[in-house]
């Protein structure tokens, strides 16, 4: 599974909580891949994703969440995913 | 020193029209009025008004330019505020130049389906094409 965080340099609501769940990733899913995306560097691919808010957060590259999930919200989304891929 | 409507009008090159629009809109007000009942402005509007064309012609919107301006009015606020919302800004801008863009291409095979001028318009690829 492929978690890709769009952010931009600077802002503090991108930064905040990022950590935790970074961690929260590498500990349900074994085979996460954490990318952290400066939109400024990956505007296109921000584009075809779909990102219109930052910080956004899109999983196997599918917008999922248009700001920072709190990590509750994403232990479900990574659950359900695993869920759906057995 | 206060300013009548006309004088910010002039000095920031838009029509009164506009000007009583922003102040609809709620993004500039008189500061006091005169005997005469004349709505009067201080010189800060002008400069409200100047910065709010600039921000149109970066696309923002009215509602979008009064959230610039009261980040810019804010001591909470800081400069990467107003850079993360100018870049969801670009991100809107570059989603709809995309959106163009795959309604220009459908529209080049249309044209490109429609080569000969002389069919009926029963016979109209293009009028064919919409109403499947």
């Amino acid at each position: 599974m492929k978690v890709e965080l769009f952010y931009t340099p600077g802002c503090d609501k991108c930064a905040d909580g990022k950590e935790t769940l970074k961690a929260t990733a590498e500990r349900l899913v074994p085979d996460v891949v954490w990318r952290e995306l400066n939109v400024i560097d990956e505007l296109d691919y921000a584009v075809e994703v779909g990102v219109l808010t930052l910080p956004a957060m899109a999983i196997d590259g599918e917008l999922v969440f248009s700001s920072l999930p709190t990590p509750r919200q994403f232990r479900r989304e990574l659950t359900m995913r695993m869920k759906r891929a057995v | 020193m206060t300013l009548t409507i006309g004088k910010i009008a002039s000095a920031a090159q838009v029509s009164t029209d506009t000007l009583r629009y922003y102040e609809r809109e709620g993004l500039i007000g008189p500061t006091s009025k005169s005997r005469g009942g004349y709505r009067l402005y201080d010189r800060d509007a002008v400069r409200r008004v100047r910065f709010i064309k600039q921000a149109q012609n970066c696309g923002f919107t009215l509602t979008e330019i009064r959230v610039l301006l009261d980040l810019r009015a804010g001591e909470a606020a800081c400069c990467g505020d107003v850079r993360r919302f100018s870049l969801e800004k670009k991100l809107q801008l570059e989603a709809k130049i995309k959106a163009m863009r795959t309604m220009s291409k459908a529209l080049d095979h249309l044209i490109a389906a429609c080569s000969d001028e002389s069919r009926p318009l029963d016979d109209c690829p293009i009028l064919a094409a919409f109403e499947r």
